[in-house]
């Protein structure tokens, strides 16, 4: 194999290039400097000699790079945080928020990855499925405890080493200002009396929002059919049916109706007391109905992290949670904080786990009972 | 108020936020949501104005950039200028390149200042029509968005319709909301998001454009040559010689932006095929007819400024990118909603401003955008088709940094090889893919609304006309011809000279 005077000269720059990058390591193995070396490298022609450099300094830089991997402490390469929802909205904006604040605290870039579409499971599962090395998490959603149950995806919350929990936003019951309900008993009373009179929407059919309002009616001892759902693309475009007069009520958190918040009033919230932001919008407990059902976000891990990176994530969420920016963000957000670390979050995820599990089967989603 | 759009913390982000635009909107597989969402995190260190200048400034840019592809190398850059791919690539074949994108800059431009006017005259009425819109109103825009693809390109109709069909079942694909059933998932996980509608486009036109030039032993080069002086006379003079055309197409878009059910792809699609339907020159659309450049690109900049409309009234994002700017404005402590119009008016005429002076910009803006991808496209042939390679996987993998939709782009780009060795049109399989969701879901919404009675799909005021528009404008091209041979014939006995 002939040299060309060409290739020559791409060695002898490719070689300054590495020289550049790992100098220590190049007057090491040659014992030249690189003037002398750019020289004698016009005038020694041969092909085998150019190529013997090549591999002398490509081992060289590979020791460099593998010996500067293995003596740095995790972290020491970008993280990314799995977003299983669209760009924009408010998990991303939470992931946005958490990956500024990560890169923060441990000095590696933290890059978001919306990975979207399958009623969130491509996200979670991607996320499930990543090397459990502290570079991937993923930013989980309600969704992780629904998805086993509806046969979306095998996923659950065991597939994970769940870090922190964010937030959680109960669903509300959402009319229109002129609505003719004055609360929410008022509603069900009429679902009652006229069933699949009242139609409503805020998720797909058997998203988050859609199983809090058949867990409502069930814990009020109703048919879950007694009021109808609307699927929709998300708690937006419902919101827009809502206020143009196209279906009576929607069932959402708080803060994805803030932007029409002066055109729609809350009935109430599926919370265990008031929220501070809506002091005067009662719970259901209150309104004689034991039912609770929150919205929540955590950070998690792929399942078998390494006992020190999950201590150090641990940490820097505990840091995240405490800082004044994190309380700053979640407030203009208008998303309630409620922070569970470690094994409590895993205890609220297996009763999550189980209560959605009674309302699903009831509702008639899993695949064996669906009949199709 | 001008003095404090011409302070540097407002004007230098805005213009980069142009430059970015024009950036994106030009590589294939960027879109424009895409640049806003990636730019957000920039613009809360920014204050408010700042923010929403960079916000309104990439939007318009990027949707007008996405042209420049499209006419050069027939790979629309974003979504929306899928319908500029038709006129405009056919003409810069013919040879007029340049005069075709300084029309699209100057269409561009006009569309989205009458976006804004109406914006800023009319968005209380504009928006409150809107919301009238619903389920089975989507659904008849829909119907008539498909009835397209019939007309849209030259050729034999059953073959637009077949393409149309086949881009509705490809859309299907996927886990349907309505029902909480996957659907020609085969139970494979990355199946459940569906088949990607972008990664589809830039498979279909641009990966397939590739395979094309490839196959052809002479690849033809896009004319590169640019005389801005001749070139701008030419644009300006095509202008000027379509008013109404542009006037109608910027109106059309700017109320099907206004809807919150459908954006600026749509919009260019259906100006098109208006502009094609109530045109004299029917026949050369798809051809190179400059009317079939005109219609679309001044629609979808128009809608773009048509999404601003239920987003600032309501708090109602109309597209995409004004759904993240609702969730930005929150950010910002500017509370959209009838409370901006009375209360805030200060900070609305300042958003008017910049999004009015961002039409304006969007002209130098665009001529720079124009000249770079031209010196692009003076590189070698071979070149320029690896690039498009590289750019259509990166696009492709960029969307959800999936190599599946990777896969996708590649298997359409083998489609539309197929298409084009067959003389299928591409245009209508991408109609149908955009459709699909708008057409199944608002039908299957109206009917559980409606309890499952088909009545309901005109029984509203609303969507009674839009019923018999749709059906006018399907059935019209028959009916005239009946109505027409039934005048001829009364009218044959009397006298000879029937209109032609």
């Amino acid at each position: 194999m002939a040299a060309t005077p060409g290739d020559l000269d791409i060695d002898v720059l490719t070689g300054e290039l590495w020289i550049c990058l790992c100098r220590g390591s190049w007057y090491s193995i040659s014992g030249t400097d690189s003037a002398d070396r750019r020289a004698t490298g016009r005038q020694k022609s041969t092909a085998t000699h150019g190529s013997y450099h090549r591999w002398v300094w490509l081992l060289a830089l590979l020791a460099c790079m593998m010996s500067g991997c293995h003596s740095r402490p995790y972290p020491n390469r970008p993280i990314t945080i799995i977003c299983p929802w669209a760009a924009g909205g408010g998990t991303d904006r939470l992931a946005r928020f958490l990956a500024d604040a990560v890169q923060r605290e441990l000095g590696v870039p933290c890059v978001v990855a919306n990975r979207t579409g399958g009623a969130g499971a491509i996200g979670h599962q991607a996320g499930a499925s990543a090397r459990p090395d502290g570079y991937t998490l993923t930013l989980i959603t309600f969704e992780l405890c629904t998805m086993h149950h509806m046969g979306i995806a095998p996923l659950t919350y065991q597939d994970f080493d769940c870090l922190m929990q964010w937030n959680a936003d109960p669903a509300a019951i959402i009319v229109r200002n002129d609505a003719r309900w004055r609360d929410l008993n008022e509603m069900l009373q009429e679902a009652r009396e006229k069933p699949g009179q009242i139609k409503m929407s805020g998720t797909a059919r058997g998203g988050a929002w859609d199983l809090a309002r058949a867990g409502l009616l069930l814990a009020n001892g109703q048919s879950v059919d007694d009021i109808v759902w609307v699927p929709t693309l998300g708690a937006a475009p419902a919101l827009v049916e809502l206020v143009g007069g196209h279906v009576d009520a929607v069932c959402c958190s708080i803060p994805e109706a803030a932007s029409v918040r002066d055109q729609v009033r809350v009935l109430a919230v599926m919370a265990d007391q008031r929220l501070e932001c809506e002091p005067d919008v009662p719970t259901c407990r209150e309104l004689g109905i034991a039912w609770t059902a929150v919205g929540w976000r955590g950070l998690a891990a792929p399942r078998g992290l390494p006992p020190q990176v999950k201590q150090t994530l641990m940490s820097v969420c505990r840091r995240i949670s405490q800082s004044q920016e994190f309380t700053e963000f979640m407030g203009t957000n208008g998303f309630q904080i409620a922070i569970r670390e470690g094994e409590e979050f895993v205890r609220f995820l297996a009763e999550q786990d189980r209560i959605w599990k009674q309302v699903i089967e009831k509702t008639g989603f899993r695949p064996e009972t669906k009949g199709s | 108020m001008w003095h404090e759009l011409a302070r540097p913390e407002i004007w230098v982000p805005w213009l980069l936020g142009m430059a970015f635009g024009i950036l994106v909107g030009s590589t294939p597989g960027l879109t424009a949501t895409m640049a806003v969402a990636i730019l957000l995190p920039v613009t809360f260190h920014l204050p408010a104005m700042a923010g929403l200048a960079v916000i309104l400034g990439v939007s318009f840019t990027a949707i007008f950039a996405g042209d420049i592809p499209a006419t050069l190398l027939r790979i629309p850059g974003t979504p929306a200028s899928a319908a500029a791919t038709l006129d405009a690539y056919e003409l810069q074949r013919q040879g007029h390149g340049a005069p075709v994108l300084l029309t699209n800059l100057f269409c561009s431009a006009i569309g989205g200042l009458v976006g804004v006017g109406l914006l800023a005259l009319l968005a209380p009425q504009l928006a409150r029509w809107a919301l009238r819109f619903s389920s089975f109103e989507y659904f008849w825009l829909g119907v008539f968005g498909l009835s397209l693809s019939a007309v849209l390109t030259p050729g034999q109709a059953w073959k637009g319709m077949a393409a149309a069909a086949l881009g509705v079942l490809a859309s299907t694909v996927g886990w349907d909301e309505v029902a909480a059933v996957e659907r020609y998932t085969w139970g494979r996980t990355e199946l459940f998001g569906g088949l990607g509608f972008i990664p589809a486009m830039i498979g279909l036109f641009g990966l397939a454009e590739v395979f094309r030039s490839a196959s052809h032993r002479l690849a033809r080069r896009p004319d590169a040559r640019l005389e801005i002086r001749s070139a701008s006379s030419r644009a300006l003079r095509t202008v000027l010689a379509h008013p109404r055309l542009i006037l109608q197409s910027s109106l059309l878009g700017t109320l099907i932006g206004a809807l919150p059910g459908a954006g600026a792809d749509v919009a260019a699609w259906v100006s098109y095929g208006l502009a094609k339907r109530l045109s004299r020159r029917a026949q050369q659309f798809g051809q190179g007819c400059w009317e079939g450049v005109v219609a679309p690109t001044s629609a979808n900049n128009a809608a773009v400024a048509g999404a601003w409309i239920p987003a600032l009234v309501f708090g109602i994002p109309g597209d995409a990118v004004t759904a993240i700017v609702v969730g930005a404005m929150l950010m910002y402590n500017i509370r959209p909603g009838p409370n901006l119009f009375h209360e805030n008016i200060h900070q609305l005429h300042l958003l008017l401003a910049i999004a009015f002076l961002t039409q304006l910009f969007l002209i130098p803006a665009g001529m720079i955008g124009i000249l770079g991808f031209r010196l692009f496209i003076r590189l070698p042939h071979s070149l320029v088709m690896s690039a498009v390679v590289v750019f259509c996987v990166v696009g492709a993998y960029a969307i959800e940094q999936k190599w599946f939709h990777v896969m996708v782009m590649f298997g359409f780009g083998l489609l539309g090889l197929w298409f084009d060795r067959h003389q299928v049109p591409v245009a209508p399989f991408i109609l149908g893919m955009i459709l699909q969701p708008i057409l199944e879901l608002n039908l299957r919404q109206g009917l559980i609304k409606s309890d499952g009675r088909f009545q309901a799909a005109w029984e509203r005021p609303e969507s009674l006309v839009l019923m018999i528009l749709t059906l006018a404008m399907i059935l019209g091209p028959a009916m005239w011809h009946v109505v027409r041979r039934i005048v001829a014939g009364i009218a044959r006995p009397r006298t000879s000279e029937s209109s032609p």
